[in-house]
């Protein structure tokens, strides 16, 4: 008996780290952010009570509000099926069993790896600008370029092009479930001379679906939290026009441009709220088009 | 080189110990912090005057933090809700108010004659840092609005003469149609002032308004705003502006702007300004006012360009106060610093000067000197939410810009949101 609870102890302090830093670090602020959302807090005098005020104002006053869940509503239906079906095909291409696969995967892995960082959406601010690279190279073929970034119409698609350029992540993905589809089934197909598009819809597809599915919530979620190149390609601010204001650079402007910490707490929330949805969406439509090879009836 | 740790631990234990020595045991870990938003110029200045205090005041040391203006208030910010604001910060004018009300600075007045010297300070500029009848911020500058010109192309298309200083918006208009029609296009009169809320604010008071009441209400009337985004719309459309495309972003980085890339012979900026912008281009540069309004009152004023603040954090206030006493009134700093941000309000600091002044700092204090009484009074202090009522200008007059709204309706729109966010700020 004293000898377990001893032991158990010990695993208590070996685990008191990730404990700590669970608690202390993740639970905690998320906690108190709950709080603050039914608050009115400036981040120097104490958080003062409202009750429902910032999430009534929300949905009832802020035109902004449903300006910037356009923005990211926008960017999320291009960017996720984009950058997918990007991947998909590059995984394909790859999947040709060459003896360098090792080298072009770093190569297009490395986008998403430098993705993240602010060097690229500074860059990205360069190329697309009225002087930038991408308009010199259409002078060459006499072609009048326009200021794609601070046009508010073209504005959104400079980031939906830097998520499509960025498919790294989910292209291993699919090369690994690339890799597990049985090839007896093509050769069966070869045999039976099915055509080329007839194998990719009636095997690979079906085949891959999990996977596909896998990295369709994966893409969704990491869609609808965008901040970094909205931030940077946008000089902080969401413009031109709001046209850049997709959800978390509001609710980052909110925060600690305008001193609105419970409004941007309460903005969180509703964002946390918005991803589950679309998270159990994928989750409900999945059993029509998702099938497990394993799954038993 | 191998360092063995007990070694290195012997050693710096010697050295910490040999350097505390010859100091009394208090005054040696004396240290404060300042923070302000620069350039590489100013910061370069500053870590100087660093520097020179260090060295006159051994056992107080001065730790540096600097960054640009668009980080700036969102450091501080954060530093000012975990309570770890530095002893000393940069202030500007239209936060200053903001901080006071959060209780985030501390008052200066009980240093005034106390380590705190300002006999011999200008009381205008002391003025801008009272909030409720106490000093809360020492003004380290004084600005006010410019529109810089390049001076060879003014020549080139024959305006040289121009009584820049007292100009109108119809002499503006016309200089910038005669340069377009000169360099044949390829330089453009002006930039395109529609989201500058800066020169608008001019634009309204020489119309007799003011952006905000005494009590912090919005006060402007819609039809002026819309006769101002007329008057550029008029000229975007004679085509003797930059393209609309240059013209939607008001945070341009310097090198950006009209006339420092070479795209417009005029360019709006503070005062300030003027020294940086020459840095940056090989024609020479002169200062006119914003264009006034025919019979209309004084629309620029004088405004401290930067404040130097004690913050509520201090745990030192006197070694604090020390150093910003030497920041306005030791030669040897103020000298570093120059005119850098703004003119100084200490005139035997500005006579110590003059003797050295580049030209494009004699243009600065020339144009300063010439303003004196062509300015209207310091509006009064901008209630909470200014910041996003700005941002909302900005917006409303990017679609004015790009052709989406009219400017009547645009500015009927704004002004409501404007006085929808200074309710919501209170």
């Amino acid at each position: 008996m004293k000898n377990t609870k001893a032991r158990n102890a010990s695993g208590y302090m070996f685990l008191a780290p990730w404990l700590i830093g669970f608690f202390l670090l993740a639970i905690g602020p998320i906690l108190v952010s709950l709080y603050l959302s039914f608050t009115r807090y400036d981040m120097v005098g104490d958080p003062r009570w409202t009750g429902l005020d910032n999430y009534i104002y929300m949905f009832t006053r802020d035109r902004r509000f449903w300006k910037t869940l356009e923005v990211t509503f926008h960017y999320v239906v291009f960017a996720v099926p984009l950058r997918l079906i990007m991947a998909l095909g590059v995984a394909m291409l790859l999947d040709k069993g060459l003896r360098t696969i090792g080298l072009y995967r770093a190569i297009f892995y490395l986008p998403s790896l430098l993705g993240a960082s602010i060097a690229i959406a500074i860059l990205w601010r360069q190329l697309f600008s009225i002087d930038g690279v991408v308009n010199q190279v259409l002078a060459v073929f006499g072609i009048q370029g326009i200021g794609w970034i601070t046009n508010p119409s073209t504005s959104i698609y400079t980031l939906i092009v830097l998520a499509i350029w960025q498919f790294g992540a989910p292209m291993l993905i699919f090369l690994a479930g690339l890799r597990g589809i049985p090839k007896d089934l093509y050769e069966a197909a070869d045999i039976d001379g099915t055509p080329r598009f007839r194998k990719f819809y009636a095997i690979t597809l079906p085949m891959l679906a999990p996977v596909v599915f896998f990295n369709l919530v994966l893409q969704i979620i990491e869609a609808f939290k965008i901040f970094s190149p909205a931030f940077i390609i946008s000089n902080g601010t969401g413009g031109p026009a709001d046209s850049l204001l997709v959800y978390t650079v509001y609710l980052f402007n909110e925060a600690f441009k305008f001193f609105r910490m419970g409004y941007a707490s309460a903005l969180a929330w509703v964002l946390l709220v918005i991803i589950g949805l679309f998270t159990a969406l994928a989750f409900a439509t999945s059993k029509y088009w998702v099938h497990y090879e394993n799954e038993r009836d | 080189m191998a360092v063995s740790r007990r070694k290195f631990l012997t050693t710096t234990g010697g050295l910490a110990l040999a350097a505390g020595l010859p100091l009394p045991a208090l005054a040696q870990d004396r240290s404060i912090r300042h923070f302000w938003w620069g350039n590489p110029e100013r910061d370069r200045r500053t870590f100087e005057v660093i520097e020179v205090f260090d060295k006159n005041h051994p056992g107080i040391s001065v730790s540096g933090e600097t960054i640009g203006w668009g980080d700036y208030w969102t450091k501080m910010a954060t530093q000012t809700a975990g309570r770890n604001m530095a002893d000393l910060v940069q202030m500007d004018y239209r936060f200053l108010f903001e901080y006071v009300r959060r209780g985030a600075l501390q008052e200066l007045d009980p240093f005034i004659g106390n380590g705190l010297d300002l006999s011999n300070f200008d009381k205008g500029p002391l003025q801008g840092g009272m909030v409720d009848g106490k000093l809360y911020a020492l003004n380290i500058g004084s600005n006010s609005q410019v529109f810089v010109y390049n001076e060879t192309i003014f020549e080139e298309a024959g305006v040289a003469d121009t009584d820049v200083i007292n100009w109108t918006w119809d002499q503006f208009a016309d200089v910038c149609k005669t340069i377009t029609e000169a360099t044949g296009g390829k330089v453009k009169g002006s930039d395109d002032c529609s989201v500058v809320l800066e020169v608008c604010e001019v634009w309204i008071r020489q119309n007799g308004s003011s952006f905000f009441g005494p009590e912090g209400d919005v006060t402007v009337t819609p039809d002026i705003i819309a006769d101002y985004w007329q008057f550029w719309r008029d000229l975007r459309d004679a085509g003797v502006l930059r393209s609309a495309d240059k013209s939607l972003d008001a945070n341009l980085p310097m090198s950006d702007v009209g006339i420092v890339a070479g795209d417009t012979a005029i360019s709006n900026f503070w005062s300030n300004q003027i020294v940086g912008v020459q840095a940056l281009m090989q024609d020479p540069v002169g200062a006119a006012m914003v264009p006034h309004k025919e019979g209309g009152d004084p629309g620029q004023f004088i405004k401290p360009s930067m404040f130097m603040s004690l913050t509520r954090d201090s745990e030192d206030p006197e070694a604090a106060i020390m150093y910003m006493n030497d920041w306005i009134n030791n030669p040897e700093a103020t000298k570093i610093l120059g005119l850098e941000r703004g003119i100084p309000a200490n005139p035997d600091v500005r006579a110590a000067l003059a003797p050295d002044f580049t030209p494009a700092e004699k243009v600065s204090v020339d144009y300063f000197n010439a303003i004196q009484d062509k300015v209207g009074p310091l509006p009064p202090p901008e209630p909470k939410g200014a910041g996003e009522v700005r941002d909302a200008f900005i917006r409303a007059a990017t679609n004015v810009v790009l052709g989406d709204i009219a400017p009547q309706q645009a500015a009927e729109v704004f002004v409501d949101d404007a006085q929808a966010i200074i309710d919501r700020a209170r």
